[in-house]
């Protein structure tokens, strides 16, 4: 897609019509109580508009509407091609209303048009259109058994799930739940993060709009009190994702032992290391990728690269490399196209952020902060007991340590509460397999950064999450149970075996 | 934000009074609205079809509404009836509302026109937009032509003001289709014979032309069903209302029986506007008898406690 300009994104924006009401059976709908809460630009402060503020008695509503249409199977009982068929216009029209959505996502969390109209929604689009071309494609299993009997192992959908939402990427993390729950047969009812409602009703209209039948997706915006935590302890849900914060996310556990036992999938924070060792090939390849990693999306990724454990022998070079791959990253209107590093989500994350950078003792470069807005900042660290090497930031600071070993730099790695990604830069094969398999991270990328695809899981260890994995075909697991079905064939009833 | 309004109890579409000349009697209406307050109605409706709204222009609404507004002084709610057969002159109605600080509008489907639910529900949503203002949703397919129907009762959803609907289809399936997948939108009823029905499923209101001249009655059953969930005492109460309701639903002149119930407890309120006519003898005297035996059973009733 050719980007516009700056005063063109400007313009959509100014006449956009934001939905702000919760969308419960087919259908936009206001709180039950009547109240909102504002949500605002976080680049500019301004109001785009009051959104439904709905609490345990819309939570209610939703479930009932998503129990009735999981049961009655007008969806959980469809041909699963035919649930393909639908999901793909669904994805369809999320591409013709794709600059739309890519505006309102911009202005709504604060992030660079340029990233949304290149990552986000295109590979939101992705997302939705791979598990629906992969959903009748999966087989069922016959288990070996006698001449006597059949055995089969087969997956059902789990039932009505609870999708809580972040706000770092609340398109991408709602299609990453959505497209496999959906695909399953599930119904769901997503709480999008207070900060970034407005994408997440948008797209749960034209979801109806391609054939996804009413009561099957529903999203009922609010705070985490009034609508989090009823998700979390309705006795009619069956399985709860969430991603977000590593507290919030064991609340979910409680709530559910509390409750009704239901399952429980976690993505949670990351404190994630990029080892740089002394023989790493091309270290202006390296420098580029860990800009990418430390400050897309302004830092504000579970996954992003937050620790630089470097060997002492290319510390030096590596840093001018990083900095003079980081000034290519315009601070600024995330309306603009040149923007590479736009708003934090919310002026309260934004005095978070920048409190950690007033506790950085040795600012290589960046530390700026002002009106919403982060520099990259790339900070030294004495060791890997520093404030900013424990605690997840979720902004655009990268924290640098200073090692003599390989062993070391693993042991640095793996000295975290989180688990989530690591990525390893070396030319030697045997220590980069080596490295892979030690570091205890979900994922682990060798001489690159990322998190893999659509075609790969996504999930983290230790307190980065459990339960089950997002992306790839695994991804259905987590919104699927297995049920064994024995059939007795024999003639004899002495013979059977019970 | 707009906060969602209440409809709760009973709300009076108030009848127009008319000179024998046919212009407005404002001094008559004015005891009309004095006395429903008196009697403790929760609401009042300006410019509803028992106001005689279709025999009105835009200006005339506006004044009667206007003075309706002055004289309650914010006593009770005021709704203003924005139906009619331009959606431009809806719309003017609302901006009316809005200026003169009615509390909500009653918002009911153009009449003729028999547009689709897609087309009813932008119609609506204009006129919606014009007053920002809490809307009572006003569905009575018999006298307009179209049915609010669950595509407009979910497009409507995207402006938070529809928070209300008085429902005149009398169809019973109506009622739980509203109360089951339409929570948000307070259901009201607008059948007066189905009142009991109504409370049943939870209704918070009910828009009834016969409280202009009986409110003790209607608010007692109400209260009843209501407020203290006494569903035995509703029943007797409703039972004795049914001949009323059977004179006012099934007659066919249900406009001039009220305004003749209303001259009746001592306000002239003159004749109905063409095409209509007013009761003949045998009409007003099945209505005094009506009236005379409800009042006195729905009084031994209450006098139960």
């Amino acid at each position: 897609m050719d980007l516009l300009t700056k005063d063109e994104y400007a313009a959509i924006a100014a006449d956009m019509d934001f939905p702000n009401t919760a969308y419960i059976d087919g259908a936009y709908r206001p709180a039950m109580s009547g109240k909102t809460f504002a949500t605002r630009n976080p680049a500019t402060g301004e109001v785009l508009t009051d959104v439904a503020a709905c609490g345990s008695e819309d939570v209610d509503f939703a479930v009932a509407k998503a129990r009735e249409a999981f049961d009655d199977g007008r969806w959980s009982r469809m041909h699963p091609s035919e649930r393909k068929d639908i999901l793909i216009r669904f994805a369809k029209l999320l591409t013709r209303n794709a600059r739309e959505l890519a505006v309102m996502e911009s202005v709504d969390s604060g992030k660079p048009i340029y990233d949304c109209e290149t990552v986000d929604i295109p590979e939101t689009i992705h997302c939705i259109k791979w598990h629906a071309e992969a959903i009748d494609k999966m087989y069922d299993q016959i288990a070996p058994s006698s001449d006597d009997h059949v055995a089969m192992v087969v997956r059902e959908p789990i039932g009505v799930v609870g999708l809580i939402l972040p706000w770092n990427f609340p398109l991408l993390m709602l299609a990453w739940k959505i497209g496999p729950a959906l695909a399953a047969g599930c119904s769901v009812v997503v709480k999008p993060a207070e900060e970034t409602s407005l994408t997440a009703l948008r797209v749960a209209e034209l979801a109806s709009e391609a054939g996804v039948p009413r009561g099957v997706l529903n999203v009922v915006p609010g705070g985490g009190a009034d609508v989090g935590e009823p998700i979390g302890r309705h006795l009619d849900i069956d399985m709860v994702s969430f991603t977000g914060s590593t507290k919030t996310g064991k609340l979910f556990l409680s709530y559910s032992a509390e409750s009704n036992a239901k399952e429980v999938v976690l993505e949670m924070g990351g404190k994630n290391p990029a080892i740089v060792m002394e023989d790493a090939e091309n270290l202006d390849r390296v420098a580029q990728h860990l800009v990418n990693g430390a400050f897309w999306n302004m830092g504000e990724n579970c996954s992003a690269t937050s620790r630089l454990i470097v060997h002492r022998a290319v510390k030096t070079e590596l840093l001018e490399r990083i900095e003079h791959h980081a000034q290519h990253w315009n601070v600024g209107d995330p309306l603009d196209p040149e923007t590479r590093v736009g708003a934090l989500v919310s002026p309260a994350h934004f005095k978070k952020v920048s409190g950690y950078l007033k506790k950085a003792e040795d600012v290589v470069f960046g530390g700026a902060a002002g009106g919403g807005f982060v520099a990259p900042s790339l900070v030294q660290l004495p060791d890997n007991n520093h404030v900013l090497a424990r605690d997840e930031i979720f902004g655009p600071v990268l924290g640098v340590i200073e090692v003599d070993s390989f062993d070391q730099a693993i042991e640095i790695a793996n000295d975290t509460d989180y688990g989530l990604c690591a990525s390893l830069f070396t030319a030697n094969a045997k220590r980069a397999i080596r490295g892979a398999r030690m570091l205890r991270a979900g994922t682990v990328t060798v001489n690159s950064y990322g998190e893999g695809d659509i075609s790969t899981p996504f999930g983290g260890y230790k307190q980065s999450g459990f339960g089950g994995r997002d992306n790839s075909v695994h991804a259905h697991d987590q919104y699927t149970q297995l049920k064994t079905i024995w059939v007795d064939l024999s003639d004899d009833e002495d013979e059977a075996v019970s | 934000m707009t906060p969602i309004f209440k409809f709760e109890g009973i709300y009076t579409p108030v009848v127009t009074p008319y000179h024998h000349d046919g212009t407005v009697n404002f001094d008559t209406l004015s005891n009309v609205i004095e006395h429903l307050i008196s009697r403790g109605v929760h609401g009042l409706i300006s410019g509803g079809s028992t106001g005689e709204n279709y025999a009105q222009t835009v200006a005339e609404r506006v004044e009667i509404a206007t003075f309706t507004a002055d004289q309650i002084k914010g006593r009770v709610p005021l709704v203003m009836g924005t139906g009619a057969m331009l959606t431009d002159d809806s719309k003017s109605l609302a901006v009316a509302g809005r200026e003169m600080g009615a509390d909500a509008i009653l918002l009911a489907s153009p009449p003729y026109a028999v547009p689709t639910d897609r087309e009813n529900a932008l119609n609506a949503l204009a006129i919606d937009k014009a007053a920002n203002l809490p809307v009572m949703l006003y569905n009575y397919p018999h006298r307009t032509g179209t049915l609010m129907g669950e595509e407009f009762l979910d497009r409507v959803g995207r402006s938070r003001n529809f928070c209300g609907i008085k429902e005149s289809s009398g169809d019973i399936n109506r009622v739980h289709l509203l109360a089951r997948d339409y929570p948000h939108i307070q259901l009201g009823c607008g059948m007066d014979d189905q009142a009991l029905e109504f409370f049943a499923w939870g209704a918070p209101f009910w828009v009834c032309g016969g409280s202009n001249f009986l409110p003790d009655e209607h608010i007692a059953l109400y209260q009843a069903c209501i407020v203290e969930r006494n569903f035995e005492k509703g029943r007797r109460i409703m039972s004795a209302m049914m001949p009323l309701m059977r004179v006012l639903e099934q007659g066919g002149k249900f406009i001039q029986t009220i305004k003749y119930g209303v001259t009746l407890n001592g306000m002239d309120t003159g004749p109905v506007r063409a095409p209509l006519k007013g009761l003949n003898k045998d009409d007003k005297r099945a209505l005094e008898q009506v009236v005379r035996v409800l009042k006195t059973t729905i009084a031994n009733i209450q006098a139960e406690g």
